[in-house]
């Protein structure tokens, strides 16, 4: 009977917790052009870098914060096709793909559970 | 001592593949793309299947799937009725292409300046991505839906495949039908050999092979199943397809003889393509699955592994996975 041929491994599958394309690929490294402007010019000023970079970290964390400060209350989103819905906030994914949310408010009724798809997301409003 | 072949199974998908792509050969490998009806396409390290990332953004099944030659771009047709192309490095999305309906085919040109595309209502479409708000140009003609289109004749013509049981040629310039080619059953399927102008269409049970630019029959092969994909090696000595009946086929191209066939999907083969370099081919099934089978069994390559008989009782031989023998279902 023939011997079948010997494999050093099975291939690797998806990572459950994420969409993959690791930053710290070589090739992610070797080809993927920096996200911020200045830094991406020939002649960076390091301190118009600096300061771009600074005005990112900050708008990020402000964001982050938004999210934080929005678990557990009533939050209206605005949606695609003229939609406005409100919901209470439950949490969001680590990409920002998803909002979990609570009793949401539909036309067709109220939904206990639901997940919100970002993308479909224009803007939400909440009382802070 | 004869070898058995031992495919690579890659999992992920969670429903069935239907189109894969190779991108070539670039300085980080090859690379493959798959589309698949859970939306969700991936993207896998092409000598060894190792999933890269998913792009995520689809909100209906993913009909077909494409790169470009270096890689650095994809492209996905959906039945959500766009098109997106996709950051092939980071993953992210660039651009979503509205139309009219389910998109099914989508190709990049050789420097990717243009993206075809075509689907179930009718038309081809050329967007330059370079320009893209405006317009696409657009191509009409075949009389149902567009499964398969592709650039050839240096980009500067397009072949397209629909349900009209037609495979047109057109010039790209004057976005005119310059051929026709009729049959009596639908094309499944549709791949373009660039290097000798070779395309390998598949019907019914039959492997044909046609002059890209005259379309004129080169030949043709019957397999015992109905053939859902086939795929032509770089170097033209084999020949691959897949099918209704879950094997794949290798044939010689020069004597038109199968060589062999392979069992290991679980469900009818959709699509099949050989890599780049022509070590390998995979195949996408309705069993949700991509798996890779070596074009030479028994070879060092990629995670298969050539073992003589000595290595198996050396002592420090590294560990080595066989795997286990088939259970038949």
């Amino acid at each position: 009977m023939a011997t079948p041929v010997s494999v050093l491994r099975l291939p690797r599958g998806p990572d459950p917790n994420s969409r993959g394309f690791d930053p710290k690929s070589p090739r992610f490294i070797a080809l993927c052009r920096t996200s911020i402007p200045t830094s991406a010019e020939a002649e960076a000023d390091p301190e118009q870098l600096q300061k771009e970079q600074h005005a990112r970290s900050m708008l990020r964390e402000t964001f982050l914060r938004c999210l934080l400060s929005m678990a557990n209350r009533k939050v209206q989103f605005n949606m695609y096709e003229k939609v406005k819905v409100e919901a209470t906030f439950g949490a969001s994914d680590i990409d920002v793909l998803n909002f979990q949310v609570s009793d949401l408010h539909t036309p067709i009724g109220v939904q206990k559970e639901a997940l919100i798809r970002s993308q479909d997301v224009i803007s939400f409003t909440y009382d802070v | 001592m004869a070898m058995r072949q031992t495919p690579l199974t890659c999992s992920g998908h969670t429903r069935p593949v239907v189109d894969l792509a190779f991108s070539g050969i670039t300085p980080h490998g090859y690379f493959l793309i798959s589309a698949c009806k859970d939306g969700k396409p991936m993207l896998r390290q092409g000598d060894t299947g190792d999933w890269i990332g998913t792009f995520l953004g689809h909100k209906g099944a993913v009909w077909g799937a494409t790169l470009n030659t270096d890689a650095t771009k994809a492209a996905t047709a959906a039945a959500d009725f766009t098109a997106k192309v996709w950051d092939a490095v980071s993953g992210d999305e660039i651009l979503t292409l509205a139309h009219k309906h389910i998109v099914k085919t989508v190709t990049f040109t050789q420097d990717s300046s243009c993206l075809l595309t075509g689907g179930n209502d009718k038309l081809l479409r050329i967007y330059d991505l370079a320009n893209h708000e405006a317009a696409p140009q657009e191509i009409a003609g075949h009389t149902s839906a567009i499964k398969k289109a592709l650039w050839c004749n240096n980009d500067k013509q397009i072949l397209s495949a629909a349900d009209d049981k037609t495979i047109r040629l057109w010039d790209r310039s004057s976005m005119t039908e310059v051929k026709t080619l009729s049959f009596d059953t639908s094309v499944s399927s549709m791949e373009y050999v660039p290097e000798g102008e070779i395309l390998v269409i598949t019907y019914g049970k039959t492997i044909a092979f046609y002059n890209a630019q005259s379309l004129d029959l080169i030949k043709k092969v019957d397999a015992p199943a109905p053939i859902n994909s086939a795929s032509l090696h770089p170097e033209k000595d084999f020949f691959v397809a897949g099918g209704e009946d879950f094997k794949l086929y290798k044939f010689d191209y020069g004597t038109k003889e199968e060589l062999e066939s392979y069992k290991g999907h679980f469900g009818p083969v959709h699509c099949v393509r050989f890599s780049p370099d022509g070590e390998l081919y995979a195949s996408g099934s309705e069993d949700g699955t991509l798996r890779l089978w070596q074009t030479a069994v028994g070879k060092t390559y990629g995670l298969w592994k050539c073992v003589l008989p000595e290595d198996l009782v050396a002592e420090n031989s590294e560990q080595l996975y066989t795997s286990p023998p088939e259970i038949k279902a």
